[in-house]
């Protein structure tokens, strides 16, 4: 499984690892990942199979996927990390804190809820027209003011960013990860089981995970801390960098 | 769930990239003449400077005002991000300096503005950027020309004068079947007549001095990334696939995936060539494209009036325009440019060079300078001027003669303008 940056990790320092998520890719975390990098901490912002750069088959489950992360871990001989998720990539850090809550030391969840179910009719679209697919996430992705723009990151035009990385996704990818969301289960018993410091960044105007989607969620957590980003999106890291960014600093 | 209702292109003409000024409420854009932004303290300014936070530092590499620009020429586009630039004809070494570099090749069209073709011809061959000029209508002559260091096609949407029309779907074919990038040129057209990137363009750079600012007040350019084309499909891109020692060894593939370019074009270009936009330019340009619809509109009405003026004229040998039946690109302008084919053309005068100076000399509501997509209406006589450096093969090749008159049609009054033309022809063409 590719990760960036395709360095070898440092000895003796619990990583962060970065997890993407529907249709999407490691570059999502530029940001956040070149802050931790800077003040020399070990990250691995994940491409999960099929994603990005990494090759392998598809995983159709929010399970199958955290059994492929805690190989890699394995693999690089990390026994305890912090893990930061993104939609379906929360769900993939809350069963990872959930199975092996020893190995997780904190988890921050962004754009999260439970049941992540996926609409019938957008995963029709995303099995028979993939296009339609991707422009109902895009519109939904965003809070209705990102939709106009006035990007904080200088010159960039959020919504076609987005579009444009789903669509660079392969074959199949964005049906596959939206059933895995879909066939979720047991979140609010699983949440029960986190030992982790348990962190969710919210955005006020989500139309994907409302805030009112992470209430049962958050209520199963013990003493989680939650952020709310007033008049941000589902798509929080591009809407709101900085405040995602400071929030992670305070988890991390 | 949600029916996506994207933004319609007249509405983001006057909202895209801004909203209402946070600490005041004013609802223009605000002009932020200022060179550089204020640090809250000396973490963030490492943050902003590292690239993990958002933010302003120095209004050579990015501006709030000019960041509104970006963004709404993006969204008429369809890309996903644009920078602004001090010309257009700084977009273009931006455009082209970001992928080639000594040893590159690109093609570029035969038909070109005369200040691009001087570029490629005359100055990037000193930097060791070489040009091979073909006619983009023979796809067969593309192909030929296509060498292992190519790593750009270079055409305009509507040749300037000629007016060739470039097949957009053919020519990026041909180039993403060799794992090469089309870059147009798109200031004849404005995102009112094409969007090039839904027709396969991967990189459109603007003369924003022209229709999207429309009034002849600035010097200004834009460069638009469509974020599609595949950077690593081949080894060729190495400013963009390979570490860049110049920014802490940053692989911009692989940290901005369908972003790369245009971060690149940021992160070195911008911040080395220095060849920014003012943000008070920038604020003239956003003025204009809120009108950018209706303006157009009126071009096209009048430029429709006036060809058929023209070519009915008997002082007037011939018209070069799209929509007329005998211009070789009449059908493929009818699929590719249906809302209509610019405001800027030429026609051939009955007469010779001395014609075409008395009847320049005698218009009075067009005026005689070097530029075109003014709200007012201009005239120019190519061969003497714009395209004067060319040779007598490149003028033939660009479809440029002696008698070339070339008009760009403003939004008067039509009957004006064409009592104003016909005076200038009976007077010139009196024997």
């Amino acid at each position: 499984m590719y990760y960036f940056p395709a360095k070898k990790l440092k000895k003796n320092s619990e990583p962060i690892v970065f997890i993407h998520g529907t249709g999407m890719d490691h570059s999502v975390w530029t940001l956040p990942v070149r802050y931790f990098l800077r003040k020399n901490r070990n990250v691995l912002s994940i491409d999960l199979p099929g994603h990005g750069k990494s090759p392998g088959k598809l995983i159709s489950s929010i399970s199958g996927f955290s059994d492929q992360v805690f190989k890699l871990l394995d693999n690089n001989s990390i026994t305890k990390c912090s893990i930061v998720g993104h939609s379906m990539g929360s769900l993939i850090a809350l069963e990872m804190a959930s199975t092996q809550p020893h190995r997780v030391k904190s988890m921050s969840l962004i754009g999260t809820a439970f049941p992540m179910q996926v609409n019938d009719q957008l995963l029709e679209f995303a099995k028979s027209d993939v296009q339609k697919a991707i422009d109902v996430l895009t519109f939904m992705g965003y809070s209705n003011q990102a939709r106009i723009g006035r990007n904080k990151n200088p010159g960039m035009w959020m919504t076609e960013s987005t579009r444009r990385l789903m669509q660079q996704s392969k074959k199949g990818v964005i049906y596959n990860d939206l059933l895995a969301c879909s066939n979720f289960k047991g979140g609010l018993e699983k949440a029960k089981k986190v030992t982790a410091k348990v962190q969710l960044i919210l955005g006020s105007n989500d139309f994907l995970t409302p805030t009112r989607k992470a209430i049962d969620l958050i209520d199963n957590f013990e003493n989680p801390d939650v952020k709310e980003i007033v008049d941000s999106g589902h798509t929080l890291m591009t809407e709101d960098p900085n405040k995602v960014l400071d929030y992670l600093i305070e988890l991390l | 769930m949600k029916k996506p209702k994207d933004l319609k292109p007249s509405t983001l003409l006057l909202h895209a990239g801004q909203r209402p000024d946070s600490d005041f409420g004013a609802r223009a854009t605000p002009i932020y003449q200022s060179s550089s932004f204020v640090f809250p303290d000396t973490e963030t300014a490492a943050g902003i400077f590292n690239v993990e936070r958002a933010g302003h530092v120095y209004s050579r590499i990015t501006n709030p005002t000019n960041a509104v620009l970006e963004e709404r020429i993006s969204a008429l586009e369809g890309g996903i991000g644009a920078i602004a630039t001090a010309s257009g004809q700084a977009a273009l070494v931006l455009a082209i300096t970001t992928i080639l570099e000594k040893g590159s090749h690109l093609i570029a069209s035969k038909s070109l503005y005369g200040g691009s073709h001087n570029l490629l011809e005359y100055t990037l061959p000193r930097f060791g950027i070489d040009t091979t000029f073909v006619d983009l209508r023979k796809t067969n002559d593309i192909k030929k020309n296509i060498k292992k260091n190519t790593k750009l096609i270079f055409g305009e949407t509507l040749g300037n004068p000629g007016l060739d029309v470039l097949n957009i779907p053919k020519v990026s074919k041909i180039g993403h079947d060799n794992n090469i990038p089309l870059l147009v040129d798109s200031t004849f057209t404005t995102p009112y007549l094409m969007q090039p990137f839904s027709l396969g363009a991967d990189l459109i750079f603007h003369s924003a001095t022209k229709f999207l600012s429309g009034h002849g007040v600035v010097i200004g350019g834009l460069l638009v990334d469509g974020g599609k084309f595949d950077w690593s499909s081949s080894t060729k891109f190495k400013t963009l696939t390979e570490p860049y020692e110049g920014f802490h060894d940053m692989n911009f593939v692989d940290e901005y995936g369908p972003a790369a370019y245009i971060n690149r074009a940021r992160k070195e270009g911008a911040r080395d060539f220095g060849a920014c936009m003012s943000p008070h330019t920038a604020f003239l340009v956003l003025q204009g494209i809120e009108t950018l619809n209706i303006r157009m509109e009126r071009h096209i009405q009048n430029t429709r009036t006036i060809v058929d003026f023209l070519n009915s004229h008997q002082s007037v040998k011939s018209v070069c325009y799209p929509e007329l039946e005998n211009h070789p690109d009449h059908e493929l302008a009818k699929d590719i440019l249906s809302k209509g084919c610019g405001a800027v053309f030429t026609f051939q005068l009955d007469g010779n060079k001395e014609t075409g100076k008395k009847f320049i000399e005698q218009l009075n509501l067009f005026s005689h300078l070097a530029n075109v997509g003014d709200a007012k209406s201009l005239v120019i006589h190519p061969a003497s001027t714009t395209h004067h450096r060319m040779s007598n093969d490149a003028l033939k090749n660009a479809g440029i003669t002696e008698s070339t008159i070339r008009l760009s049609v403003g939004i008067e009054d039509c009957d004006d303008l064409i009592e104003d033309l016909d005076e200038a022809l009976t007077y010139s063409t009196r024997k």
